[in-house]
């Protein structure tokens, strides 16, 4: 709290008691996710890489990608950053209700993204025959985007973990960092799909 | 940003009451640049203006999402210096190993198998 403000407001961007003014759990978290940035990085390379020059007789993605299920999940993802967005800005506010109503919302999205995510690998192996071990094609795909579902689901699983805490009453508008790290981590899940979704699919259909 | 990163109590107040409608306005902002990313691949242009013009929303996408839904702009500089370390290494690195393996050198070459194993007795 800075030392202007009146004893009963919380001011989320500053932290007293750390030498940088910035609450260390925020920090770790801009840390890791900055890392994980060269991780997701070198993974989307690595695809783009492949595609430069792909093995003649492979399958092209245009013939497999279905641009309106990838929309349909991107469009899934940006509203869940929004529902992710109003649960910390609840959270701050100490509106408690709102901010488990917010993260309902938000995990709600995440799995509507898994399912899509898993009804179109099905799709891939199953229908038209691409796995992660018969092209470069699948095994960069895959990867790349098995990776960023791994973290979805790790962020859905957080949620579901902060949405039961919120019910043993400790989570309260002092805990909001708890909360507000949770939320940098999904909404870098989001930003790295942005990037997934113009470097992978869109540019196929250029 | 590390200007607006302490705001006056009255001023935080009201930015507390505002950003409902903030992050309200941007998620839409950010539906509407996914729709025109969609309909821009199916545009007859050359590929390289096409090219541009998908980055170029993709970065608008991407910076919203990070200064206003990851609260950049609200917080201290420090946190988005230490994010864009990250990220610059990450971008340098994929623009030198496009650059690398983009060059015509870097073509494979024919897979052409000078010498062919030999078939030990008894497989073939």
């Amino acid at each position: 709290m800075s030392s202007d403000a009146p004893a009963a407001t919380i001011d989320h961007h500053f932290d007293p008691t750390t030498s940088t003014g910035i609450p260390n759990k925020k920090i770790l978290m801009w840390a890791f996710l900055a890392s994980d940035c060269m991780f997701f990085g070198c993974l989307i390379s690595t695809h783009l890489i492949y595609r430069l020059h792909p093995p003649p007789g492979t399958l092209a993605p245009r013939q497999v990608f279905s641009i309106e299920l990838t929309s349909f999940s991107t469009f899934i993802l940006l509203m869940s950053s929004l529902m992710m967005a109003l649960a910390v800005n609840a959270i701050q506010k100490g509106n408690l209700k709102s901010m488990r109503w917010s993260l309902l919302t938000t995990i709600f999205f995440g799995c509507i993204f898994l399912g899509c995510q898993v009804y179109e690998f099905r799709n891939f192996v199953f229908e038209k025959h691409l796995t992660i071990t018969n092209s470069i094609l699948g095994s960069t795909f895959f990867t790349l985007t098995g990776t960023h579902g791994l973290h979805v689901l790790v962020g859905v699983i957080w949620l579901t973990g902060m949405l039961l805490y919120s019910f043993t009453g400790r989570l309260t508008e002092r805990q909001a960092i708890d909360v507000e790290s949770m939320g940098l981590y999904w909404h870098f899940v989001d930003i790295v799909w942005i990037v997934i979704f113009t470097a992978v699919y869109l540019l196929e259909y250029i | 940003m590390s200007a607006s990163a302490t705001p006056a109590p009255a001023q935080g107040h009201e930015l507390e009451q505002s950003m409902f409608w903030i992050f309200v306005q941007i998620a839409m902002l950010l539906a509407v640049i996914t729709g025109l990313e969609l309909v821009t691949v199916y545009l007859p242009f050359m590929k390289w203006i096409l090219v541009s013009v998908l980055v170029v929303l993709s970065t608008v996408k991407f910076m919203f999402v990070i200064f206003y839904f990851m609260h950049l702009r609200w917080d201290r500089a420090f946190c988005t210096i230490v994010f864009f370390i990250g990220l610059v290494l990450a971008a340098g690195t994929m623009w030198a190993l496009l650059k690398l393996f983009g060059a015509d050198a870097s073509r494979p070459l024919p897979v052409t198998l000078a010498h062919p194993p030999a078939i030990a007795p008894g497989i073939a």
